[in-house]
């Protein structure tokens, strides 16, 4: 930190803006009451004592996208949800993110095939940033579906580079 | 909270009154859902209301629809399976054994007693799993976070036991067509004693904390209240029904499996709504048979550990299923009533229809009659106490 | 009541629409190719008198037939003219069980609604409508119920065929 460096008292610290903004990002990750099937059970167990996924910071589910941060797509996508999906998404603030749990949120799972009104997967809908597997994912798996999303959050900058010309 | 629409009352003369009677107020349509936290899953209610009491509702359905009946005439009779987990997930096991049993009936086959004695268990246990989610989130909709906290807990313990005998925790596929998947390991069955032990405690936390709570009494007493004749006539089941009176089980009057044996010796009972805190039929009174099936189900889980005998889990079926041509309905005591499996075959591979019948669907019809004259506060609690699981109402 | 003594019973009354029976039988051993059926009987009833005839067994007091269990329609297979409307009754006075079949021809897969009778079938007869395109004749809310309102085509029908896009998402 160079110049800054010994110039103020002893309890500051100095820090980057990038790191600052990213820690207070991924700490305080809030999601969206939005449970759609099975794996919202799986979702609720996580919430609760035993898995508490207040130890991630967060624990605070939101019951309206306007103050939620993540959207957790706990099961099966059909066509009649997927637009309200998209309203969904669209109406949180940015920066967002949305964690795909399940196989069905993934690719369509079991009804992949026979299920006509079954989208196949849910980023065919939405941009989806981390994907959870299993039918249901354990809480643990959530949990670490959760740590990989604060790793990416941890790698994302707020100053724009120029693009780089060949 | 009551639900009469009288216009408010003020001493006459000062004028207020008249200008409350000319508070002319507007039909708004409010929509409930598909995301809402009241919901119990993704459906959504259209409400119009007149201030703040609902003039009408329209429950819209299949946000979830998955074509599970569909894929049953697609698939093969076993691999039709975890499809039957995925529609009531809070009751797994109950499905897989509904399913099975359908089956079973077109097959005509003979289970091993301990087998039996092994779904038998793991059914009950699943039917106080679902109560213990259905009960904790009716908590959660009044307000009331914290049971929801104390039944999870609770239920990871039933959900880990489940883990030990199958590996799955929520989608178990162990009950399968003829017997159940493999034995329980050892040790499993005094770990289920000891859980038994230990909720019987617990239980009697809940209800202290949560079901004679007078701020809950107060918002479901009196509530939502569904007259006999009305719970005939949309055709209602399990505690929905057994809420509003009527003393109606498949367990013990159209007895499967064990249950005709258990029912003799005396161990449990049915519990009925009585309208002990206001009217028969209300919001509170099916709460109440959902908490005290919690116990009776553990009083069956003990007198099959009792009777339980070493022996095979699994009757001898081939690999490839081929079902004698025919049709067969069974239906099962489920938590939220009667689950009903109408299986045709053709003698092939493959059924020729699979009809579920989910208790949710029916139960949740009767919404369109309850809502209009309640409050829109109160409609939260009425559907709340429908207990519906939508991966059910909408397969 | 065995399915015999209902059977008796509703000829007794006269339950309108009646037309036969089917009950579970075991080989032929003549026929070498007859493996039998197995399962529950059923009562076979003529779909336009339906509603008359739930009514009689509803209020007939040795029938008790006071809940409609399930109301649900079946395609028997791709080359069969018609559908099966079928209807499984309870009695819980008598603890039992009733299955209705009626025979709808495909081309006019028209009858009249049993929600008169019990409204119970209110739901699950929109859900027959869309999965099997059967009309209900005074049915109060012929919507869709599951599916999309602006959904194609009849899913439970056995000559389905399944969708490419929908609304600008792919099904493949």
């Amino acid at each position: 930190m160079g110049l800054l460096e010994r110039q103020f008292e002893e309890n500051v610290l100095t820090t980057k803006v990038d790191w600052l903004l990213n820690w207070c990002r991924m700490s305080s990750i809030w999601p969206m009451t939005f449970g759609l099937a099975c794996c919202a059970i799986e979702m609720m167990a996580v919430g609760c004592a035993h898995h508490d996924i207040d130890r991630f910071g967060a624990g605070a589910f939101r019951a309206s996208p306007r103050q939620s941060d993540l959207m957790i797509v706990a099961g099966t996508v059909n066509f009649k949800m997927a637009e309200r999906i998209k309203r969904l998404y669209d109406q949180m603030p940015g920066p967002k993110y949305v964690i795909a749990m399940g196989a069905c949120a993934t690719g369509g799972g079991p009804y992949y095939k026979y299920g006509y009104t079954v989208v196949k997967g849910v980023d065919r809908v939405v941009p989806v940033d981390v994907y959870v597997a299993g039918c249901p994912p354990r809480p643990e798996a959530l949990l670490e579906g959760l740590m990989k999303l604060q790793q990416k959050i941890q790698q994302s900058s707020v100053v724009r580079r120029p693009a780089r010309t060949a | 909270m009551s639900q009469s629409t009288t216009l408010p009352t003020a001493a006459a003369g000062t004028g207020e009154r008249e200008f409350m009677l000319d508070v002319r107020t507007q039909d708004m349509e409010v929509n409930m859902g598909p995301q809402h936290p009241a919901t119990h899953g993704v459906m959504r209610i259209l409400i119009r209301a007149d201030g703040e009491i609902c003039t009408g509702a329209q429950p819209h359905l299949g946000y979830l629809h998955r074509c599970a009946e569909k894929i049953g005439e697609n698939v093969e009779w076993l691999q039709y399976l975890p499809y039957t987990d995925r529609y009531d997930y809070l009751a797994a096991m109950n499905n897989n054994l509904g399913y099975s049993m359908a089956v079973e009936k077109l097959m005509g086959i003979e289970i091993p007693r301990r087998a039996l004695m092994i779904r038998t268990i793991c059914a009950e246990l699943n039917r106080i799993g679902s109560h213990l989610v259905a009960f904790g989130t009716y908590g959660l909709d009044l307000g009331a976070i914290t049971p929801f906290l104390y039944m999870f807990r609770e239920r990871e313990w039933m959900m880990a036991l489940f883990e030990k005998i199958c590996g799955a925790r929520l989608t178990y596929s162990y009950i399968r067509i003829g017997g159940v998947f493999n034995d329980a390991p050892p040790g499993w069955l005094s770990e289920v004693e000891r859980f038994c032990d230990t909720f019987e405690e617990k239980w009697q936390e809940y209800v202290d904390l949560l079901m004679v709570n007078h701020i809950f009494v107060q918002r479901t007493a009196n509530i939502g209240v569904i007259p006999k004749a009305m719970a005939l006539d949309f055709g209602l089941t399990g505690p929905m029904l057994r809420g509003s009176g009527v003393d109606w089980d498949l367990r013990r009057d159209m007895p499967y499996e064990l249950y005709a044996e258990i029912w003799k010796s005396g161990c449990f009972q049915i519990p009925l709504g009585k309208g002990e805190r206001g009217t028969l039929g209300d919001c509170w009174d099916r709460a109440y048979v959902r908490v005290m099936e919690m116990i009776e189900s553990i009083k069956i889980v003990r007198w099959c550990l009792d009777s339980i005998a070493p022996g095979p889990v699994i009757a001898e079926i081939p690999k490839t299923l081929r079902v004698p041509a025919g049709e067969a309905y069974v239906g099962i005591e489920n938590p939220r009533g009667e689950l009903g499996h109408y299986v045709v075959s053709d003698g092939g591979k493959v059924a020729v229809r699979c009809r579920v019948r989910g208790p949710s669907f029916t139960n949740l019809a009767v919404l369109e009659e309850l809502l209009p004259g309640a409050l829109i506060a109160d409609s939260i609690a009425i559907i709340g106490s429908t207990d519906i699981v939508v991966g059910e109402t909408d397969r | 009541m065995e399915f015999r003594g209902i059977l008796d019973r509703l000829r007794a009354i006269g339950a309108p629409g009646l037309l036969g029976h089917d009950e579970p039988r075991g080989a032929d051993p003549a026929d070498k190719k007859d493996k039998g059926r197995a399962g529950d009987p059923f009562v076979l009833v003529d779909p336009q008198r339906l509603p008359a005839f739930l009514e009689v067994c509803r209020d007939d007091e040795r029938l008790a037939f006071d809940i409609l269990i399930d109301l649900t329609a079946a395609d028997p297979s791709k080359d069969d003219p018609n559908l099966w409307v079928l209807v499984h009754l309870l009695s819980l006075a008598y603890r039992q069980r009733l299955t209705v079949k009626c025979a709808l021809s495909k081309a006019a897969a028209t009858m009249p609604t049993s929600v008169t009778v019990h409204r119970g079938a209110q739901w699950h007869e929109r859900e027959c409508g869309e999965m099997f395109g059967i009309t209900f004749a005074g049915h109060p809310d012929p919507r869709h119920i599951l599916l999309p309102e602006d959904w194609l085509g009849f899913p439970l029908r056995k000559d389905y065929v399944f969708p490419d896009e929908y609304h600008g998402i792919s099904c493949k």
